[in-house]
Parts: structure tokens; C-alpha cells; sequence
């Protein structure tokens, strides 16, 4: 071999050397960064699972220690009556519902407040304050249609499927057992975005739209709910109580889109019953005593 | 251009073995970095376990740094009603209510005479 090949041959052998004995200890970084890779993998999958639509079940839980929550503060208004008598009303604008995977459930809350919400998976409360600022069934009817609303547009459920924070923790063994950390966690992240931030005002918009949609199809006047939210706009002004007003769009807002909504569907049925005579016969106990 | 190409070769090999020295120099100094950095962390959890800034109010009052800030939280924003909702406990028998309320259920014949009473004709 000549000598200038045999250097040549050196140097390139020399180089090829060089580089590998950069990758050698390169080893142990490229394991780490393999190990690194992996946790980052099993991190986004779990992010990525965390943020699937949680399941009916689910929902359920989610819903039950709701309303164990919203029972504990409140208790229920003991009527047999009138239990049974919201119920009736309930069912029949919820039949109406799109959403008839889950079963819905109204009772009565023991509060002079002014207020009705909906925990998921078809929890629905209305206080007796809400029952008795009502004048008529159609009214009542608008307002536990709004509420059935907000549980087939699954407003809450959607926000709770987004909130990474409400929804880590997720995984863990018996997280979706009654009472467990992870509920408490998760149905007081609800409550508190019920009651004290409030939904967005889209979410109520649209819960009005098919409040006064399935109010109607169950054969009572569509303007039921718009009745009701001028009341309740004077009530509170008179210092009612009512979280309604202080997180919901303007009543004067809300009321106009009904109006249109009645105007463009031709839904100004004036001889649809409003039933206050049935109502009042009903609704007896909770309302004010003339004078009182 | 066979000397170019020659001492291009030599600078290319002799800028791996520097590339070379560096790296293992960086390892080494990397991990003892490192190893300074997992210290310092054992010295300040240490730190934090020994007494942090409630420690002395702990000693004085008896009350756990948790329920100092808590106190600290209330003080600074007043709580609202959804919040106090949500920090209720439940009892048995407040899930027996739920429960309860769950199991309710109006028999369809008396939503439908429920209806026919009100002359509602509902869709479906």
C-alpha cells in the first residue's frame, strides 16, 4: 500500500472513529431521552382521555353528588303534593327533550330564594320562592323546560369534559364512588360555576330557545318563561334573591330573542291554557298569604 | 487542491476529537450538576418540612399551617353561595333524598290523564 493511501485510509478511519465514539456516550442520554419520550406519550394519552366525553354513567355520578351537594344545603320542600305536581309538569315538557338517554327527576327546594338549575344527568330543582313567583302552570312549565334546556344542550357536562384541572384525577380507583375526593372535587367545580360564575351566556340563550321549543310542543304557550323572567326581573329588583339575575344574560335581552323566536315560529297561541286555576289549586301552600 | 482537501480532513478530525472531549467533559460535568441540583432540592424540602413561613404562628397558636391559610383565603374573598353548595357534606340522609327523588317517577297513564285534564295536546 502506498503511503498516501495507507495515510488516507487512516484518516477516514480515524473520522468514522470519531463520530462513534461521539454517539457511545451519547447512549445513556438518548435512554434517557427515550424514557423522557415515554412519559411525555403516557402524559398526552391520559390529557387525551381526560378530555373524552365522559360516559352516561358517568355523567350520573357527576349529577347524584350534585344533588346530594344542592339536598344538603337546601333540604327538600316536603309536599307530597306539589312533588308530585312538578313532576307531572316536568315530565311532560321534558318529553319534548331531544335528549332522552337520561331519565329527568324535579323536586322542590326549601328556599325563599328565587331560583331553579340543573345538576347533569337530569337532576332538576326549582325553590319554592321560584314556585311561588310563578302565576300560572305555563309559567312553571317555561321554567323547568329551561331547565331541561341546559341538560339536553348538556351544558354543564361540556364544561366539565374541558376542565382539565376538574377532571384530573380522573383514573384513580373508585374516583366515581359516592362521596369519593374526586366528586366532591369535580360536583363543587359545578356548583360553583352554576351558582356563583354562571354558564356562558350562549349556553343560556340557547337553553331558553329550547325551553320555549319543548314548552310549546307539550301544548302550553310558548311566552311561559318570558312571563316568568319579568317577575323575577321586578322581584329581585324589590330584593328577591336569586342567582338568576346576577349571573344570567338581562332578562330585557333574553326576552327579546324569546319574542322573536315566538314571532318567527308563529307561536302566539292565545288560546292555549295557561291553567292558573290548576296551578293555584297546587301551589297553595307555597304561595304568600294575602297580606303577609 | 489534494493539500486543501488534506487539511480540510485534519481540521474535520481534529474538530470531532474537541467535539468529543467536550461532550464527555459536559457529561461529567453535567451530571455533578445535576447531582448539586438533587441536593439543594433534599435541602430545601428539608427546609420546608422543618417550618416555612407559618412555622412560628403554628408554635405560638397550635393551628396547622393548613388552617392558617385557609383562615388567609376567607379573609381575602367572600365566599359565594355555589361555593358553600359545593362545600356541603352530604349525609346518608341527604343521598337517601336523592335517591329518593331518583326513584320517583309519575306513571305515564297519569301524565297522560294529567294532560288530557289541562286539554295541553302535546306533540308526539
Amino acid at each position: 500500500m502506498k503511503p498516501r493511501i495507507a495515510f488516507r485510509t487512516a484518516l477516514w478511519a480515524a473520522q468514522i472513529l470519531a463520530v462513534l465514539a461521539l454517539l457511545v456516550p451519547a447512549r445513556e442520554a438518548r435512554a434517557q431521552f427515550g424514557d423522557f419520550l415515554k412519559k411525555a406519550a403516557d402524559k398526552a394519552q391520559k390529557a387525551q382521555k381526560a378530555l373524552q366525553p365522559m360516559t352516561l354513567e358517568e355523567e350520573r355520578e357527576v349529577g347524584r353528588e350534585v344533588a346530594a351537594k344542592v339536598v344538603a344545603f337546601f333540604h327538600l320542600y316536603k309536599d307530597d303534593a306539589l312533588t308530585r305536581y312538578v313532576n307531572l309538569v316536568g315530565a311532560t315538557v321534558a318529553a319534548q327533550s331531544e335528549r332522552q338517554d337520561v331519565t329527568y327527576h324535579f323536586a322542590v327546594l326549601d328556599s325563599d330564594d328565587i331560583n331553579a338549575f340543573s345538576a347533569p344527568a337530569g337532576y332538576i330543582f326549582i325553590t319554592r320562592g321560584a314556585v311561588a313567583l310563578c302565576e300560572d302552570e305555563s309559567e312553571l312549565a317555561g321554567v323547568l323546560a329551561h331547565e331541561v334546556g341546559h341538560v339536553a344542550g348538556k351544558h354543564v357536562l361540556k364544561i366539565v369534559e374541558r376542565d382539565k384541572a376538574l377532571r384530573a384525577g380522573f383514573d384513580e380507583a373508585k374516583a366515581y364512588a359516592p362521596g369519593s375526593a374526586y366528586l366532591h372535587k369535580m360536583s363543587r367545580g359545578v356548583l360553583i360555576k352554576l351558582i356563583d360564575q354562571g354558564l356562558a351566556p350562549a349556553d343560556e340563550f340557547d337553553a331558553d330557545q329550547r325551553g320555549i321549543k319543548y314548552a310549546h310542543a307539550a301544548g302550553y304557550p310558548a311566552d311561559g318563561l318570558a312571563r316568568f323572567l319579568t317577575k323575577l326581573d321586578e322581584a329581585t329588583q324589590q330584593g328577591g334573591k336569586s342567582f338568576w339575575t346576577r349571573t344570567h344574560p338581562p332578562v330585557k335581552d333574553r326576552n327579546a330573542r324569546l319574542q322573536q323566536t315566538i314571532t318567527a315560529q308563529h307561536w302566539e297561541d292565545a288560546d292555549r291554557p295557561k291553567l292558573a286555576g290548576r296551578f293555584a289549586a297546587q301551589t297553595q301552600k307555597v304561595k304568600p298569604k294575602a297580606g303577609a | 487542491m489534494k493539500r486543501m482537501l488534506k487539511l480540510f480532513s485534519l481540521l474535520v478530525l481534529g474538530a470531532l476529537l474537541m467535539a468529543l472531549t467536550s461532550s464527555l467533559g459536559q457529561e461529567q460535568t453535567g451530571s455533578e450538576q445535576d447531582q448539586d441540583k438533587t441536593q439543594k432540592e433534599q435541602q430545601e424540602k428539608k427546609k420546608k418540612k422543618k417550618g416555612g413561613f407559618f412555622s412560628g404562628l403554628k408554635a405560638i397558636t397550635g393551628e396547622s399551617s393548613e388552617q392558617q391559610e385557609v383562615t388567609a383565603t376567607a379573609g381575602s374573598k367572600t365566599v359565594g353561595e355555589g361555593e358553600q353548595i359545593g362545600n356541603a357534606q352530604p349525609t346518608t340522609a341527604d343521598r337517601q333524598a336523592v335517591t329518593a327523588m331518583e326513584n320517583y317517577s309519575v306513571p305515564q297513564k297519569d301524565v297522560k290523564k294529567f294532560q288530557d285534564d289541562g286539554q295541553l295536546k302535546p306533540q308526539q
